[in-house]
């Protein structure tokens, strides 16, 4: 619809495979000059000789979603890779692309509303409608950041390299939540070139799920991303990020402690659960948020260690 | 200078780096691609690059670079691919418009599938994994999972099958041209400059710096004769101009002075005291209409509410006072609720379009329209111009459900930018237009008591329905409820509330999902407390001849035999069965004619009708084609031209019962003509003396009106003598003004819906749908099945995921997007078993009638009742999102 239009701050823009970037374009939300990096930038996945991998910024969601040695090694990444967009978006769209994306509220998507995410000065979502903002209430802006794959990278401690800074953290990347005005720190001009991800710990696994209301292609209501290391029946390690429900991808740090030296069982999980919404603070139309994220906790948790129990008891 | 290779053929790409692939594909000639959503979440313009599907609305152009394109066009160039074929024979389409898209994905998926996994049969899993980027409006998935299914077994490896719908090759094939596909010779295009902001009065409209603008060649103002805007995006001026940019740079330099005025959102809003109003005393008339009907007599207002409107209400005080003696006895039999119903998007995956162009005094339109005959006669009334000088064409149509029945802005503007400009001009709605301005079934508050009789009769019931129609008025939800199950008394009040957002229009049985919603629940809640089986109690009180046989069909079912009560469950999972019933008005339109001609050896039927994605050319070739022994292929249909004999409106399900009826009429004069002229009688014993005699009839031509239907047996009546006079007057009102007849007998459903809730994320899904109609004969049965399946798709995504989504201060439509709007996927459609009672209609020439609105309104309060059976907690506000379930549950764990 044509009507007056309301810009993000018109910086250069770099374009990758284009999902994200060409319908802001369309609308006319975003303008500015493009600068296409499709042809020139990293694609390739290489792998360090403790196991460790570095996934250049260009590599498609695709590849990652579907490379058996990711997978092997990543199952979070590959799986967060395979529930997000639709085929014919993950084919196209890009690690780096997916990290930089601009945010899905639907006050910032039309051209005919300002935000804090242009040039206005409040957050018409808080005042308004936000169905689908987040329950983390960290900074003005309401709306949750929409990068599943940044969470995911968050529960690998996983770094990028730009083509000015190396040794960033998904922190350092996306910031803490309580800058508005972006999406990301990355400076006008500054390109993500590459993610490196440690490498796996022994016995690691993980898994990733999102609570949408339609069966696929829906972006998430809450999204969440599990490692876990369980030895002798107990949680050894457990690293939670979630998606969906903050500003930025949130390591739930409070059930992480929760699960720590914890059998790996139902009762367990459930109890820890609680912990997962520890700090939150829902908007008016968000508290539904919470009860997912445990649900979700529950869910991923309970999958895990009930492969693990059955990994256990196979007989040889 | 970069190239690509498209369908095997190079193509020089633009250098502008803005440029997407869409629109090479499109402007290069190849229509087939289709743009819908523009944010990737649809699929319709998916195209392979180098054998990937990619979505083309999203790609820049130069991504294409070097690489080698597949459209639609090029899919099935050498001979129709296997999927093609699947899809034409399982019928796994409709309107067609999402079709390419699919056809696209599912042949790319196809031959890998086969390449890796042989003749294999894929699972409906895989096949909803693999094409869950794409999304279809009338609801085909029943069909595409066959089609695909067996395309990969092998099935489709052999000759081209014979397809149930006549035009389904056209649309696998990419060839189906629609509005948006209209291209002439220095066509321009048309854009239109919206308001936004809610309400408020223009002045100083000044439209020369658009004029100024180089390739702009028309701006013609829209705004009403008071100035007013009542609405975000109400329209204000339109531009055309030589390309979309150029109009729409040419729309922003427009300049116009806003003077706003107090704005009100929403249901809740707009009723308070001090809302700021609408529509004062003198612009009522400015106002929409929701309803397919004209208005009846005149209703009051007070402020934004227009109402009481109370016709079908019987012994109204009296119900009242049992209700309120009930109440203050404590009756435990007393159901009381408050039910509501969300806004739902028609989300038709074509929008609104026209193409309008002049050639001297002789306009021509293309309209995405489901009405041909009657725009035309409304654009010959509004500009002053002789019938046969307005041409209206719809050769297919990208669906409507109801959106698209009257004069619309699209065709206005084109209409007088081409007038202006001395051209031809395109106007087709963007994504965001279609899901804010072009109209939506309201949202509802439902006010509910219902009162079963000491001897477990129906004695009184009560519901006061406030729509929600924003500058629109007429919605009639409660008066529904006065033609089925009778009562002693009913209390059945209608209001409209109006506020600042855009007005409401009819969708698919208007009024009718949100009343069954509330009366479905009420007496699956009645039957709850009087401990008798919910098909039993419906029995007990709807004598309806048709529904009593479906109840019987419904009893029948093992899903409702076995099962298990609500109390017996505990786990994360739980499984819910839940029974609803609906019906819809049996309608025909008088006047409705047939021209059958035998022209050089064939059979040709015209009717100026289109078809919505219903199957009407079907309909009639099968009609004509069995009784003259002939395939429904050998009979040419024409259709989509309002030069052809008056037909009806693609609304209130009418299209079938109004042109079978004449059909069969002038099959009878034509067969008597070609006896008449026949220079020489068949062979005796002839195989196929119909097919011989009309190869050598001389060119004929009859043609019939629409008769009057035979007498009904006793019992069998039109709906709205439940009514009794207010009905009939009704009746007489409906045929005077607006050429509709109610007939005797009533289309009925009665659904079954099993779903499991996921107690944990608030998820429903229904697992097994099963649908019982009775529509009388089936004049298209596998076009009916195609029908029935999509209106229980449509209904789920009005029970579980549809909403509109507003700002509560601005009136925005923030579900503007496909992203935001959220209609079902191929992954959300359940097992579905359809069953049809073929009888009830023998009254009707044919025996036919309507199927589109009935089937779809029982779904919701089906699946409702399903989750009450499955959770043990009734919800009362749709859409059954993650959100409200969750919610609901706790409020349980807390009682």
């Amino acid at each position: 619809m044509s009507v007056a239009v309301v810009t993000a701050k018109p910086t250069p823009e770099f374009r990758a495979g284009g999902t994200d970037f060409s319908e802001r374009r369309r609308s006319g939300v975003s303008q500015g000059m493009l600068i296409d990096i499709s042809a020139t930038g990293d694609k390739t996945i290489t792998w360090d000789a403790d196991g460790a991998a570095q996934i250049g910024a260009l590599t498609t969601i695709a590849t990652i979603a579907t490379d058996a040695r990711i997978a092997a090694a990543y199952p979070g990444i590959a799986a967060s890779a395979h529930g997000l967009a639709t085929p014919q978006v993950r084919q196209v769209a890009t690690l780096g692309g997916n990290l930089a994306q601009r945010s899905r509220c639907w006050y910032f998507r039309r051209a005919d509303i300002d935000c804090l995410k242009k040039s206005g000065s409040t957050c018409p979502a808080r005042s308004g409608n936000h169905l689908y903002g987040v329950a983390f209430d960290l900074g003005d802006c309401v709306a949750p950041h929409p990068s599943t794959m940044a969470a995911a990278l968050l529960a690998y401690d996983a770094t990028i390299t730009t083509d000015r800074r190396s040794g960033l953290t998904i922190a350092g990347l996306l910031g803490d939540g309580s800058v508005s005005h972006a999406d990301h720190t990355l400076a006008a001009g500054e390109m993500i070139k590459s993610i490196a991800l440690p490498a796996p710990l022994e016995g690691e696994r993980a898994s990733y799920k999102r609570a949408i209301s339609r069966t696929y292609a829906e972006w998430p209501l809450v999204e969440l991303c599990a490692r876990v290391v369980i030895a002798g029946g107990k949680f050894q390690l457990v690293r939670l990020a979630a998606g969906g429900v903050a500003p930025v991808p949130l390591r739930l740090t409070a059930a992480e402690v929760a699960l720590s030296g914890k059998i790996a069982n139902a009762a367990s999980i459930a109890e820890a659960a609680k912990a997962a919404t520890s700090g939150a603070q829902p908007l008016p139309m968000t508290a539904y948020k919470l009860d997912l994220l445990q649900g979700l906790m529950r869910d991923v948790l309970e999958r895990l260690s009930d492969e693990l129990v059955a990994h256990a008891t196979k007989p040889l | 200078m970069t190239t690509t290779t498209i369908n095997g053929r190079p193509l020089v790409l633009p250098d502008d780096p803005d440029a997407l692939l869409i629109d090479v594909i499109r402007d290069g000639g190849l229509t087939g691609t289709k743009l819908v959503c523009g944010s990737g979440v649809c699929g319709a313009c998916t195209v392979l690059l180098d054998g990937t599907p990619v979505v083309s609305c999203l790609l820049p152009a130069q991504a294409a670079a070097d690489k080698s394109l597949t459209t639609i066009e090029g899919v099935g160039a050498a001979g129709l691919h296997p999927v093609q074929k699947a899809f034409m024979a399982h019928d796994a389409l409709q309107c067609g418009f999402c079709t390419p898209g699919f056809v696209v994905e599912a042949a790319a998926f196809h031959d890998s599938w086969r390449a890796t996994k042989g003749a294999a049969t894929p699972s409906r899993e895989e096949i909803a994994a693999a094409l869950s980027g794409h999304l279809c409006r009338c609801g085909a998935y029943e069909g595409i999972y066959r089609a695909v299914a067996e395309a990969c077994s092998g099935r489709f490896d052999g000759n081209d099958p014979i397809a149930p719908r006549l035009e389904a090759r056209d649309k696998v094939t990419g060839l189906a041209r629609y509005t948006v596909d209209i291209h002439h010779d220095g066509q321009l295009e048309g854009v239109i400059l919206r308001a936004h902001v809610a309400h408020a009065r223009i002045t100083g409209l000044d439209l020369a710096p658009a004029r100024a603008i180089a390739g702009v060649t028309a701006v013609v103002p829209l705004l009403d004769d008071d100035n007013m805007v009542r609405f975000v995006g109400a329209p204000i001026a339109a531009v055309a101009a030589k390309d979309r940019r150029t109009a729409l740079k040419a729309i922003a330099a427009i300049s116009f002075k806003p003077e706003p005025l107090p704005a009100v959102i929403g249901l809740d809003a707009a009723r308070r005291d001090d809302a700021p109003v609408v529509f004062e005393k003198k612009d009522r008339k400015r106002a929409g209409n929701v309803s397919e009907g004209a208005g009846g007599a005149p209703v009051s207002w007070k402020g934004n509410v227009r109402g009481p409107s109370a016709p079908f209400s019987q012994k109204a005080r009296q119900a009242k006072s049992w209700l309120d003696e009930a109440r203050q006895q404590g009756n435990p039999l007393l159901v009381e609720e408050t039910f509501r119903v969300s806004t739902q998007q028609h989300a038709s995956l074509e929008p609104h379009a026209a193409v309008a162009r002049f050639d001297g005094d002789q306009l021509t339109v293309h309209i995405s329209t489901q009405a041909i005959h009657e725009s035309m006669e409304k654009i010959a009334k509004r500009y002053g111009l002789p019938h046969d000088k307005v041409r209206v064409i719809a050769d297919h149509v990208g669906g409507g459900f109801g959106s698209k029945g009257s004069l619309g802005l699209e065709t206005i503007a084109a209409i007088e930018l081409a007038r202006a400009a001395k051209a031809p001009v395109r106007v087709a709605f963007d994504r965001e237009e279609e899901l804010s301005v072009t109209g939506y079934r309201p949202a509802a508050e439902l006010k509910l008591s219902l009162l079963p009789s000491t001897e477990g009769r129906l004695k009184a019931l009560s519901l006061t329905a406030h729509a929600d129609t924003g500058a629109a008025v007429n919605s009639l939800i409660a008066g529904l409820a006065r033609l089925i199950y009778p009562a002693e008394a009913k209390e059945l009040v209608d209001f409209d509330v109006l506020s600042n957002l855009p007005p409401g229009a009819p969708f698919r049985g208007p009024g009718g999902p949100p009343m069954s919603f509330a009366l479905e629940q009420a007496v699956d809640e009645a039957a709850l407390r009087m401990k008798v089986d919910p098909i039993h109690l419906r029995r007990l009180w709807d004598p309806d001849p048709n529904r009593q046989r479906l109840y019987d069909w419904a009893a029948g079912l093992d899903v409702w035999k076995n099962r298990k009560p609500a109390a017996s469950q505990t786990g994360r999972y739980r499984r819910g069965v839940g029974v609803a019933t609906g019906y819809w008005l049996y309608l025909w339109q008088t006047g409705s004619s047939i021209e059958l001609a035998t022209k050089g050896g064939r059979i040709v039927a015209s009717c100026a009708v289109q078809d919505i994605g219903t199957g009407t050319r079907s309909v009639i070739a099968n009609t004509v084609a069995k009784a003259f022994d002939l395939e429904p292929q050998d009979v040419e249909v024409r259709i989509g031209r309002s030069n052809l004999p008056p037909g009806p409106g693609s609304g209130g399900s009418r299209v079938t019962a109004s042109v079978v009826p004449p059909t069969l009429l002038a099959i009878d004069k034509l067969k008597a003509e070609i006896k008449r002229t026949a220079s020489r009688t068949p062979a005796p014993g002839s195989n196929a003396p119909w097919r011989e005699m009309i190869a050598a009839s001389p060119d004929i031509a009859v043609s019939a009106r629409r008769q009057e239907d035979g007498k009904p047996p006793p019992g069998v009546r039109p709906a709205l003598h439940e009514a009794g006079i207010m009905g009939r007057v009704f009746g007489w009102v409906l045929r005077l003004m607006n050429h509709m007849v109610v007939g005797a007998g009533v289309p009925s459903s009665v659904q079954v819906m099993e779903v499991e809730v996921d107690t944990w994320l608030g998820h429903v899904r229904v697992l097994n749908a099963y649908t019982g109609l009775a529509v009388g004969k089936l004049a298209a049965p596998t076009l009916a099945r195609s029908q029935a399946a999509g209106a229980v798709i449509q209904g789920i995504g009005y029970a579980l995921y549809e909403s509109r989504e507003t700002d509560p201060l601005s009136g925005h439509v923030l579900s503007g997007s496909m992203e935001d709007y959220r209609i079902p996927g191929i992954g959300d459609m359940p097992k579905l078993e359809v069953h049809f009672d073929e009888a009830g209609f023998e009254h009707v020439p044919g025996g036919s009638v309507g199927i589109g609105e009935v089937a779809t309104v029982p779904t919701s309060p089906a699946i409702a009742n399903a989750i009450r059976d499955a959770i043990g907690v009734r919800l009362t506000e749709i859409p059954f999102r993650p959100d409200r379930l969750v919610a609901a549950l706790k409020g349980r764990d807390a009682a």
